[in-house]
């Protein structure tokens, strides 16, 4: 048994409990008063989940019984049997046995026989005499069995998300501390303290992962809701979707999965209405007349991706390249010198994606800047891929865990700043001569492209709405330390002081009131106790946009 | 209990006991005696290494790590106006850390800061007008009167710390 294995059947052996004990509760409730109905119908949901999760188990001895205790609470709530007499002693019988069984599976022993249950319970179900032993039926209300029905709790516990939260900002507290006492050892220089600290170093690493751990779900968790959004969005517009879904096995941390649920149901909209043509006209295009959307997570290195795919028309890049100038998120000689891939970004700008006309044209486009903006919180990437005529992918590129971010610090003014790698490009260093100005604007040139560049001082100092001061470059002194940072397709070039060294870094968001300045995603320690904000590269590339000489 | 006998307004309504009693942590601004009550503080500390933060008004000084937590530092005689330019911080300065309904800020200042424990009755609102007139009159709860004839200004946190007002710049 693999350990995903074993884990699904733990997980099916504290539900089962669970519902068998709820339904044990709602039983002597209904005996006492037999027209309640909430404990009816809550008995009449448990035994249908208990029956499709044994089935789904493949455990169909239990799905029987299930099956036909559910029937006979239906039948009591249609009022067409009594809960009264040698029905009440079945039923309590019933869930006696229905409890054995969990339990043997837990115990990986062989299932009791249930032939001669469930031929009572289906006598009771045609409102036939049940079968009953010897004693009469008031001895079987007593604890007869005292032997066999032990008491059991769960070897699961339910615990809020909230508190999970709370013990991983802890650890990152923990984390901060135990940088900050290796340091110390290091400059104390004394062996025991050192080994000491080493120590706490591995036990935390430990301690961290385990907690990252126990907030990994599976990505099926939110995959699996979307058949019935695919039903009722393909209903409503008159498509015909065939949905399939793959990698719902892959973990993902609870929170980042959270922060991605609109995004995700975003894009799974638009790729049924907008994505997807009507039956028609895909047979008119000489293609099925069922359209066909893709929901698949899987791993990449440390990262989960989650690729929403459809088989439809494609983006037409000339259709949003146009769109864009219209709307004057470029001129018209920026827009004609774009690739494909910086002209497809322009779907996910707030301005764009609002216009209804867009939408017919391009057949992209509601509300798809929320996506960008889940995925900037978390410091995610998106990625695009279409062929005109033959489908669109959107894949959300995602971290596994928020905790623990990698990040490049660099020194301005002589403090650390750290930016997230995820949005880091190259680091080079220059010479005043290798800048050119064009139009007021400093521009290096990597790899072939001219790329911006800014100094960061100026950005973070940026007064009021003032557009930033004309770059002169004969203020450039010396070598030039240029960070390339990228986001949504654009590269910009910050020049900063120093470059000071790559490392992990826990974020912590600001605290109020300074969480309204929307420049830095968060602040961190390093393990000189310095404090160290963290740049927020899509903030930042927005401020250079808006304020560029 | 508390509350509604030290409300300034609250005197006829609920007589204060005889033995009520108020603690403040005392600290000065620009040479006056001012006073924030005790269970609105959270600690006082040396003030940590301030890190400047940008895009934020001179006031705010910057952050600090105080015990794991980031908190704002603010310097309230440059935020009152009590002095006519932004300077930075000394040396060796004190942080009061105040807490505000879902965070906690730093109030640095310049002397060390002392516990005092003043009859309840010795606080007097602030007049009306001087509540309408002035930066630092806004936030005021009222005026001890101490024996020996000084005055400490007790001040309000809970209206100083509200997300807008803490950010608006002196006049």
């Amino acid at each position: 048994m693999t350990a995903r294995e074993q884990e699904y059947r733990e997980l099916f052996m504290a539900e089962a409990l669970e519902y068998y004990e709820s339904m044990s509760r709602h039983l002597s409730e209904l005996e006492r008063t037999p027209d309640d109905v909430p404990a009816l119908n809550e008995l009449f949901r448990l035994m249908h989940n208990l029956k499709s999760n044994a089935r789904a188990m493949g455990h169909t001895a239990i799905g029987e019984v299930a099956h036909s205790l559910e029937t006979v609470f239906g039948l009591i709530r249609d009022r067409e049997r009594a809960f009264a007499g040698p029905l009440v002693a079945v039923v309590f019988t019933g869930l006696d046995e229905l409890g054995a069984m969990i339990r043997a599976v837990g115990a990986d022993q062989p299932l009791p026989d249930a032939a001669a249950l469930l031929d009572n319970l289906a006598r009771v179900a045609r409102g036939d005499e049940p079968v009953l032993p010897a004693p009469a039926p008031a001895d079987a209300e007593a604890p007869a069995e005292e032997d066999a029905r032990k008491l059991e709790l769960s070897d699961l516990v339910y615990i809020q998300v909230r508190k999970l939260d709370k013990l991983l900002n802890l650890v990152g507290e923990l984390v901060i501390d135990r940088d900050r006492i290796l340091t110390l050892a290091e400059e104390i220089g004394h062996p025991a303290l050192q080994a000491t600290a080493r120590h706490l170093f591995r036990i935390s690493d430990d301690l961290q992962y385990s907690v990252m751990d126990v907030r990994l779900v599976g990505v099926g968790v939110l995959l699996n809701k979307f058949p019935r959004v695919v039903r009722d969005v393909a209903t409503a517009e008159g498509k015909e979707v065939e949905l399939s879904l793959g990698g719902q096995d892959v973990q993902i941390d609870r929170n980042v999965l959270q922060i991605m649920t609109d995004a995700l149901l975003h894009l799974v909209r638009n790729g049924v209405s907008h994505g997807l043509e009507a039956p028609a006209e895909r047979e008119a295009a000489g293609k099925p007349r069922v359209g066909q959307l893709r929901l698949l997570a899987l791993t990449e290195r440390d990262d989960v991706l989650i690729e929403v795919a459809d088989d439809g028309p494609g983006i037409d890049t000339e259709a949003v390249r146009r769109k864009a100038v219209e709307r004057g998120l470029a001129t018209a000689e920026l827009a004609a010198t774009l690739d494909e891939q910086a002209v497809w970004a322009f779907l996910f700008e707030p301005g764009f994606s609002t216009a209804a006309q867009v939408t017919d044209i391009s057949g992209r486009g509601v509300g798809l800047d929320v996506v960008k903006r889940a995925l900037d919180s978390l410091g995610g990437q998106l990625r695009i891929a279409s062929v005109l005529g033959q489908g669109t992918s959107f894949t959300l590129v995602l971290p596994t865990s928020i905790a623990v971010k990698g990040a490049l610090l660099v020194e301005l003014d002589g403090r650390p700043y750290a930016v997230p790698l995820l949005h880091t490009d190259t680091v080079l260093a220059l010479r005043p001569d290798e800048f050119s100005v064009v139009g007021g604007l400093l521009l290096a040139h990597v790899q072939g492209q001219a790329v911006p560049v800014v100094p960061l001082r100026e950005l973070l100092h940026a007064e009021g709405t003032e557009a930033l001061p004309a770059a002169d470059k004969t203020l450039l002194q010396g070598p030039q330390q240029v960070l390339v940072v990228n986001y949504n397709h654009r590269r910009l070039g910050l020049l900063v002081d120093q470059f000071l060294r790559q490392q992990n870094i826990v974020v912590k968001a600001l605290s109020k009131p300074l969480d309204a300045i929307d420049l830095f995603g968060g602040v961190t320690l390093l393990g000189s106790g310095q404090v160290c904000l963290v740049l927020d590269v899509p903030a930042l590339t927005r401020l250079f946009v808006a304020r560029r000489a | 209990m508390a509350d509604s006998v030290l409300s300034p307004l609250g005197g006829r309504a609920a007589p204060p006991a005889p033995e009520a009693t108020v603690q403040l942590i005392v600290f000065q601004l620009a040479g006056e005696d001012y006073g924030i009550r005790i269970e609105q503080v959270r600690e006082v500390t040396i003030t940590p290494e301030v890190a400047r933060m940008p895009k934020t008004p001179a006031f705010i000084k910057g952050i600090v790590n105080l015990r794991g937590d980031i908190i704002a530092v603010i310097d309230l005689e440059e935020r009152f106006g009590l002095v006519k330019t932004a300077r930075p911080l000394p040396e060796r300065s004190y942080t009061v850390a105040v807490e505000a309904a879902d965070y906690t800020i730093g109030l640095a200042v310049r002397e060390v800061p002392r516990p005092l424990r003043i009859p309840a009755a010795a606080i007097e609102a602030a007049p009306e007008f001087l509540q309408d007139s002035g930066q630092r009159e806004r936030y005021l709860e009222g005026i001890a009167k101490l024996p020996d004839g000084s005055v400490i200004i007790v001040l309000d946190m809970r209206k100083l710390l509200t997300a807008t007002e803490i950010l608006r710049l002196p006049n």
